[in-house]
């Protein structure tokens, strides 16, 4: 054995540790806090029910998140850009969807046949608004930075937010509106077992399902997303494929902007209340969402999203929603500290 | 094996998996004072990853290496940098925003003492150290042969060969007891390698530096190196003098692929 | 990307000029700067605006090093703000009011302070400890970022800003003993005037100390700045900007390098919040937003990333944009506390625009560090330097 030198490699029994943790950690921190609540619950009530409706609310509001969080993940999949804009992006769409749905007349007064056919109306023109928004902010602010150094469409990322959110105080001022409650959101459909579904909740996942479902068989089948795909792994390449990698781009955004929108016009039947900076919070809770599934995967954006989503419910419900960033900020210290690649990721160039 | 005392750097039974792939497997590997060595193989045969476990860069899976009588097995690259271990990159990384002077001045970070405080006070003696190792950079620069002129060009200003020159510089310039250079002939022509080739002779003879050379021209590894391991898919397939090698059966077919050596060998058993 | 690539070097060819005249603008302009109050009217909103110009100047010169020097993209700048400013309203106003059985602590303050409760403590005391707490604070800040790189470092740093900010706000819900940890939304207020010795209490009719207090703070950074550029230390930062491998092969420690960086850069936002807390007498959880962040990483942009006279420049161009220029076009409410970002304004969406504008157009900022022309390269591909955890498979 040498003399005293460097330190040499941990000890066998440290680094398994290690190893575990660096696994296992993740995990652990994310059943804190459900657990903990589930102890007190059983303690002071008896049952499981109000964890229960945490649980659902948290899903539903997870489900928002999850469209969010796929516009980011998708996004960073394809050019390794943060895009920060995403979060006023998602608040536009509440906006879009509520000016259009009142100006085509929808009220509560409206009847179930009327209401699902207008609102469904309002789903697709906010879709492809916000597509479209977020299509165009690429072209102009991401597309000349494409071989610029890196931090370069990052500020022009922030740049785009503050302008959209400054074009969202213009239009609806700067203090949280209340929309019509079309859909009666808290009205309650079914209860079992003391967890209360509302009517909310089903909306949230009906529109989520079948949008996501139907963006990942949208990737894996088609050609657009096969070249996605192919772009995400290695642009030159696919260049050299022949792939029209600004297309390619083009269309990623495209698709992250539309489900940003369903995730607007979700959010504005869900809280009833919309405002300008909504977008702020969404955006790092969706982001947050996305790196803790593991960046770049959609999957992992729909799992991030749900369990945030459920965090930030125990947060509100229990801790207080005055605290609620704060809470999802520590989280997402702890995933960085615990697992940079993310729940489902794999490790990534940039998470060493 | 030899003992340590004889020898510089004793690597012994080096592996690196990353996840399922192995790079690198059970290499034991030494080298002595002042003398030159080559690790050849073809490309991805895991030299660069071994480069890169000697330097720190990457732990070993399995396996020890000692530098200069200390254990420096999965030590940090810094540290071992400081105890003498300096090298040069296949694909060259400088610092691209610096000057030449800078980039080499930046390669003295481990013998120079300045800290935070005095880095802003600046006391007598950080700028005498300053003044020094400037001094040493600029005449380290001039030792490779960097014109100066160039001496405080902003190191992606420079021509290809200038970059090397200066890279091996930044090596030098902390008194390294061990240099290891990655492919450093890498687009050189003919004359400029002969060059090279008479440069790493002097430092090994005037200096008394060891370098490990990683180096796929045939004419540079024969003509300096005074052993030469052969790396294909992460083992050592053989080692000895240049000569011994040269004639390898294994390294041939590692070189040439199996089907074109066994061809030669067909070739050459029916004609 | 056309643009930038012809419109940037044309421009600069046009308007580089000799180190000699360099020297003199730069002479010209800190005589003029230093000159100044002498020429307005020493409680006018001109000197309001130029002392806070000065405060952001500090903030962007810390912010300089660490994003700039170091290349680690902080977007949780803010946080430094608050703990010098936190560190002013602990130690310097009636805060504590119980402290001492409601008969204060009082050390080497003189004027009105002395007689009042609470802690109260003398400025020096209080830049010493805002600089304690900040450092320590931007390292711990900076430990869960070292395994990562580029974006993710921005977004642990701006949850880190975020955190800070949300305690601000809320902190008036937690005790401990019997203080709030912060004042919250309210704000501490009023706080200690800055008390120099030999000189008279300041206040808040005559600006021109409170402006040449700042401007020495300034000149202070500057040199700090330069020197640290210029050191040891300052290429270590650079180089481990420019590629981290190549760096740490070459001996540069990465682990304590990077915290030093986010420690000093820290340290600069720490003394000049306490400073504003001084000067704008409140310590107010509505001044530490992400907004801010952005706003002090825009001047640092704006300038031109690691070029120091051009922070200097960037800050004072856009603490005027948006302390003057935005209030008197739009006429609006008046910009007394630093930052209007009071959510009735255009400020967003122009700072936002002028980023885009920046970023598109020219890249490297107004005043382009000689090193900058070649532009911050992109994260380090391939090598991955792993400090201590094995390759995950």
């Amino acid at each position: 054995m040498a003399a005293a030198g460097l330190p040499a490699s941990t000890s066998g029994a440290v680094s398994s540790v290690r190893r575990f943790l660096a696994q296992n950690g993740l995990i652990g921190v994310l059943l804190i806090m459900p657990l903990a609540f589930a102890f007190h619950d059983l303690r002071t009530e008896g049952d499981l029910s109000r964890l229960g409706n945490n649980l659902v609310d948290g899903l539903s509001n997870g489900s928002i998140w999850a469209l969010v969080a796929i516009g980011y993940t998708l996004v960073y999949g394809i050019v390794e850009l943060i895009n920060f804009a995403h979060g006023e992006v998602f608040m536009l769409g509440s906006f879009v969807s509520v000016s259009f749905f009142s100006t085509i007349g929808l009220t509560v007064a409206t009847g179930i046949p009327g209401l699902v056919a207008g609102l469904l109306l309002t789903l697709l023109v906010t879709m492809f608004a916000l597509g479209t928004l977020n299509t165009m902010i690429e072209r102009v602010a991401y597309r000349p930075l494409r071989n610029a150094p890196k931090l370069a469409p990052l500020i022009t990322a922030v740049g785009f937010s503050f302008i959209l959110l400054n074009v969202g105080l213009l239009w609806r001022g700067g203090s949280q509106r209340s929309i019509p409650n079309l859909i009666d959101s808290q009205a309650l459909l079914v209860s079992i077992a003391g967890v209360n579904i509302t009517r909310g909740d089903l909306l949230a996942i009906a529109v989520t399902i079948p949008l996501v479902l139907g963006m990942t068989i949208f990737i894996s089948r088609s050609r657009l997303g096969k070249a996605m795909r192919a772009t995400a792994q290695d642009p030159d390449a696919a260049r050299l494929m022949g792939i029209n990698v600004d297309t390619t781009i083009s269309a990623t955004f495209m698709i992250g902007g539309l489900l940003a929108g369903a995730a607007g016009l979700i959010y504005a039947l869900y809280q009833t209340t919309i405002w300008f900076f909504q977008g702020f919070t969404a955006g790092l809770i969706a982001f947050t969402a996305a790196v803790m599934g593991g960046i770049g995967n959609i999957r992992g954006a729909v799992l991030g999203g749900l369990i945030i989503g459920f965090i930030q419910q125990l947060s509100d419900n229990r801790i207080g929603s005055q605290w609620t960033p704060a809470v999802v900020f520590a989280y997402l210290v702890l995933i960085m500290v615990f697992k940079p690649s993310g729940l489902l990721g794999e490790q990534t160039r940039e998470a060493g | 094996m030899s003992t340590t005392q004889d020898n510089l750097l004793e690597a012994t039974g080096i592996t690196k998996r990353f996840g399922g792939l192995t790079a690198v497997s059970e290499i034991s590997f030494s080298i002595p004072r002042k003398a030159i060595v080559s690790l050849i193989g073809p490309n991805g045969a895991g030299k660069t990853t071994f480069f890169n476990i000697l330097t720190g860069l990457y732990k070993p899976t399995e396996g020890r290496v000692s530098f200069d009588g200390t254990n420096i097995t999965g030590g940090r690259p810094d540290k071992i940098m400081a105890l003498g271990v300096a090298r040069t990159f296949q694909n060259i990384r400088l610092f691209g925003t610096m000057s030449a002077v800078e980039n080499v001045m930046v390669g003295a970070h481990s013998r120079m003492k300045a800290g935070l405080l005095g880095s802003i006070l600046r006391p007598p003696r950080v700028g005498r150290e300053e003044r020094e190792v400037r001094a040493k950079a600029v005449e380290t620069l001039s030792y490779v042969g960097l014109r100066p002129a160039l001496h405080d060009q902003l190191a992606t200003n420079l021509a290809y060969g200038d970059q090397r020159r200066v890279e091996i510089a930044r090596a030098l310039v902390s008194e390294p007891k061990l240099l290891l250079l990655d492919e450093p002939t890498a687009g050189m022509n003919a004359q400029e390698s002969a060059d090279l080739t008479r440069f790493m002779q002097r430092l090994r003879d005037d200096v008394g530096l060891s370098i490990l050379l990683i180096e796929h021209d045939m004419k540079v590894v024969m003509g300096v190196s005074e052993h030469v391991t052969v790396l294909d898919h992460g083992e050592g397939i053989a080692a000895g003098a240049p000569s011994e090698v040269r004639n390898d059966p294994l390294v041939v077919e590692a070189y040439l692929g199996k089907q074109e050596s066994e061809r030669q060998r067909q070739e050459s058993g029916e004609g | 990307m056309r643009a930038a690539s012809t419109a940037g070097p044309s421009f600069r060819d046009r308007f580089e000029l000799s180190h000699r005249v360099r020297v003199g603008i730069t002479a010209a302009a800190l005589i003029a700067g230093g000159l100044l109050p002498l020429f307005v009217d020493g409680g006018g909103g001109f000197i309001d605006d130029a002392t806070v110009a000065l405060a952001y100047v500090m903030m962007a010169l810390g912010l300089n090093i660490i994003v700039g020097f170091a290349g680690l993209l902080d977007l949780g700048y803010v946080a430094f703000f608050a703990i010098g400013a936190y560190t002013m309203g602990y130690f310097g106003s009636l805060f504590h009011i119980t402290a001492n059985g409601g008969e204060g602590v009082h050390i080497l303050v003189a004027g009105p302070a002395a007689q009042l409760p609470g802690l109260h403590f003398n400025f020096f005391i209080i830049i010493v400890l805002a600089i304690a707490a900040t450092t320590i604070a931007g390292m711990l800040i900076g430990l869960p970022t070292l395994r990562l790189r580029g974006d993710y470092i921005a977004i642990v740093t701006l949850a880190f800003g975020e955190i800070v900010g949300r305690i601000a706000i809320n902190g008036d819900e937690i005790k401990f003993l019997d203080t709030r940890l912060t004042a919250g939304r309210q704000g501490i207020t009023p706080v200690d005037k800055i008390d120099l010795p030999f000189l008279e209490t300041f206040n808040s009719l005559e600006l021109r100390p409170w402006y040449w207090t700042a401007f020495v703070l300034v000149l202070i950074a500057v040199f700090v700045n330069f020197r640290l550029r210029d050191s040891r230390l300052g290429r270590a930062w650079i180089a481990l900007r420019e590629d981290e491998v190549a760096a740490v092969s070459m001996g540069v420690p990465q682990v304590k390098t990077k915290l030093l960086a986010y420690g000093t850069g820290a340290a600069f936002g720490g003394v000049s919040g306490a400073f504003l807390g001084s000067y704008l007498n409140t310590v107010n959880a509505d001044q530490f937003q992400f907004s801010f962040s952005i706003f002090v990483l825009a001047m640092v942009i704006l300038g031109g990333l690691g070029s120091i006279w051009g922070v200097v420049v960037g800050a004072i161009a856009l603490s005027f944009i948006n302390n003057r220029l935005i209030p008197d076009v739009l006429n609006d409410v008046p910009g007394k506390i630093g930052l209007d970002f009071d959510l009735t304004e255009l400020s967003f969406g122009i700072f936002g625009f002028l980023l885009v504008i920046m970023m598109v157009l020219r890249p490297e900022g107004l005043i382009p560090e000689r090193r900058r022309k070649i532009e911050l390269k992109a994260g380090i591909e391939g090598l991955v330097v792993d400090e201590d955890t094995e390759k995950q498979p």
